[in-house]
């Protein structure tokens, strides 16, 4: 599909572009299958197979996920992820019960986790990122834990400090970090400035809370006489609102900073073409909850292929060259900078 | 016998696409294409797991990678291989076992529901050192006074009466419970008392003035002592943990908002748990009512004021519709409790 449509201006080399739309060939009765299979056995082995189970899933998404008919590939080993998980458990354990026995050693342990978390957020993205490979060539997550620090608890004090103002700042600062030391093998992502676009999309969303909040206001209060029947029945009411009111803030929220990373990014040859919209994901979550309610949750399946088919759909790579001249990584260099160790905790961070 | 099958080559080192053909010949695979010749041992290569729609790898030595979709022919070539997920391939594959499945989630999670989690709760609630579950309670009732309640306004001399009152109850229980009783005026919560974990019981003034006389105040106290025996307080919260654990293991994957959306389900479970529990501590006060020497038959009596004083107060509600005054729900005497119809009728039948 060759286009040569687009404005001259902003892209010059318009002429030798090609547009390479995200397929997603994923099938609800198929996920359907695997999800419950996935259950039933992570039961059955009392949680054991939860890192199969989680393995075999991603590797569905990947391969059903594909552009110029080639899939992606997920190759993190369920072993690693048990032991990250056991790890992981182990130490939620030891967090909780120290709570009221050690005082002591709970603080400390509150202190060393909150300290581990730039590490820990920079390993998982680099475990994932070193697990996922599309035409044979692995990703890379390079983060420096001195700017991560930097950005989640300089720029987090700071924000306190300027009482939430420097909040989107913090936010586009994060994403930046998260998206723009990626690699496809050698080819870093580059981002834009995303700082300014984030202040307009917070703005928004601050003048869309206006309202919401006097909608949730006043249809709660018209609710009020079901305190009166059942209150079991008036909290469910009140939950029911507060989420069918948060949600257009939620789904405006999340396409918006989603298009605008997307849009920003380049990588190499490639860009990106995201267009999700906030009123589309709203009745997306919205029909998901309620029929997640009503089936309980065997409409799971469902839910997630969905959603993902109408976010491939959105998206469109467009490439300037073939996509044929990526070049991997160094493999000697990925084994030496221990990348491996992420596999000891794995954890998944969205932005 | 020669298998062959069309494959992608990809060496590894860029992304460069190769459309090739494959074919074994005695223990090795013949790679041809236009610039690729290759001659593989077979015992060189690894493969990857089937799954539905997924192209298969074909790791080779040195980084190289075969993709096909011939899932028949490499399954042929590899009968050995991943033995584990291919068995869970066939699981996956069929609706069958699907069904199975659905089953056996279903099976674990109404018996989770009904029976596991109730049952380690009571477990670990059991285990856990009194200490802690004074804690607990203490930081239950410092949580209450900052946000509800205020210190009673009834004059000391029914103060003292009433913890005598308690005092009676508890006298010669066994058990290592310091009984304590917190009066407070609290907003919204109308006549009510509860138990909190370690033995503290707070009771609203509104329930002391409703009680006509010292034995009905000790057929509230009793069912209260029953709810700290049985540790339902703990329990409950345990139990609403697991339960939230559980259902974002089921639906988490969909839902992007699984904090609000868990909530739902939790609190209905909740209720549910509550009225077994209302049970067993009724069970408990008629039995200790008659050991002190009182009757069950006060408790079906200021179980019939409570229900008066309730239809009272819904009908001035009703006819001043501004005059509610932040109705709680989570402490309603009322609300979370079996029919009371029904308990009166227990209770009348215990005598």
């Amino acid at each position: 599909m060759e286009t040569s449509s687009e404005g001259a201006g902003a892209h010059p080399e318009a002429d030798s572009q090609r547009r390479y739309p995200v397929e997603f060939t994923a099938k609800t009765g198929e996920y359907f299958r695997i999800w419950i299979v996935n259950l039933a056995l992570t039961i059955l082995t009392l949680g054991i197979y939860s890192a199969w189970a989680k393995v075999r899933k991603k590797r569905y998404f990947y391969g059903h996920t594909r552009i110029d008919g080639e899939g992606f590939e997920y190759r993190a080993n369920p072993v690693a992820i048990l032991k990250g998980r056991i790890i992981a458990v182990g130490l939620f354990a030891i967090y909780s019960l120290t709570e009221n026995f050690q005082p002591i050693l709970h603080l400390a342990l509150a202190f060393v986790l909150t300290v581990a978390i730039p590490w820990l957020i920079v390993r998982s993205l680099a475990f994932n990122a070193y697990n996922s490979a599309y035409r044979n060539i692995r990703f890379h997550f390079r983060g420096r834990y001195g700017e991560i620090i930097k950005t989640l608890f300089w720029y987090g004090l700071l924000t306190v400090l300027t009482l939430g103002l420097l909040y989107p700042y913090m936010k586009s600062r994060l994403a930046r970090f998260i998206m723009g030391n990626h690699h496809y093998g050698e080819t870093k992502f580059e981002v834009g400035n995303l700082a300014r676009r984030y202040y307009g999309i917070y703005l928004k969303g601050l003048v869309l809370l206006v309202p919401t909040l006097i909608f949730m206001g006043i249809v709660i209060a018209m609710g009020m006489p079901l305190f009166k029947i059942s209150k079991a029945g008036a909290v469910i009411f009140v939950v029911l609102v507060l989420y069918g009111s948060l949600l257009p803030l939620f789904a405006y929220g999340q396409s918006r900073i989603n298009n605008l990373l997307w849009n920003s990014t380049t990588v190499g040859t490639l860009r990106f073409e995201s267009r999700l919209r906030a009123r589309d994901l709203m009745g997306l979550y919205f029909t998901n909850i309620i029929a997640i309610i009503c089936t309980l949750a065997l409409a799971t399946p469902w839910a997630v292929v969905r959603t993902m088919r109408y976010r491939a759909r959105k998206m469109t790579m467009v490439s300037t060259a073939a996509l044929d001249n990526f070049i991997a990584a160094e493999s000697a260099q990925v084994s030496a900078t221990g990348e491996e160790i992420g596999e000891m905790f794995d954890i998944d961070i969205g932005w | 016998m020669v298998t062959e099958f069309d494959a992608i080559y990809y060496d590894g080192k860029t992304s460069a696409r190769m459309a090739v053909h494959a074919r074994t010949a005695g223990s090795v695979l013949l790679i041809s294409g236009a610039n690729v010749n290759l001659e593989v041992p077979f015992a060189e290569i690894s493969v990857d797991a089937g799954i539905s729609g997924v192209r298969r790898t074909l790791s080779l030595p040195g980084g190289a990678q075969l993709q096909t979709d011939d899932h028949a022919a490499v399954d042929t070539l590899f009968p050995h291989v991943n033995r584990l997920e291919r068995g869970v391939h066939k699981l996956e594959r069929y609706w069958g076992y699907a069904f199975g499945a659905v089953l056996v989630v279903t099976l674990f999670s109404w018996w989770g529901l009904t029976y596991g989690l109730p049952t380690t709760a009571k477990f670990v609630a059991r285990v856990m050192p009194a200490r802690i579950e004074t804690l607990i309670g203490e930081q239950t009732l410092h949580a209450i006074d900052k946000s509800f309640c205020n210190p009673s306004a009834l004059d000391a001399a029914r103060q003292n009466r009433l913890r005598q009152d308690l005092a009676m109850v508890t006298a010669g229980l066994n058990d290592h419970y310091t009984y304590q009783l917190e009066l407070r005026r609290c907003r919204g919560a109308g006549p009510n008392a509860f138990a909190l974990p370690g033995g503290t019981i707070v009771m609203t003034d509104a329930l002391a003035k409703l009680a006509e006389n010292d034995q009905q105040i000790t057929a509230v106290l009793a069912h209260e002592v029953g709810h700290v025996r049985h540790q339902h307080g703990l329990r409950l919260a345990l139990q609403g943990a697991g339960g939230a654990a559980l259902i974002t293991a089921l639906a988490g994957d969909a839902v992007s908002i699984t904090g609000i959306a868990v909530m739902l389900p939790t609190l209905l479970l909740n209720t549910g748990y509550s009225r077994e529990f209302e049970t067993e501590a009724d069970t408990y006060a008629f039995k200790r009512l008659k050991e002190i020497g009182s009757s069950p038959k006060y408790f079906a009596e200021i179980l019939q004021r409570l229900e008066a004083a309730h239809a009272a107060e819904e009908q001035t509600a009703n006819k001043d519709q501004h005059d509610k005054s932040g109705h709680s729900i989570a402490f309603d005497y009322l609300s979370t409790h079996p029919a009371t119809a029904e308990r009166i009728q227990r209770a009348l039948a215990a005598q």
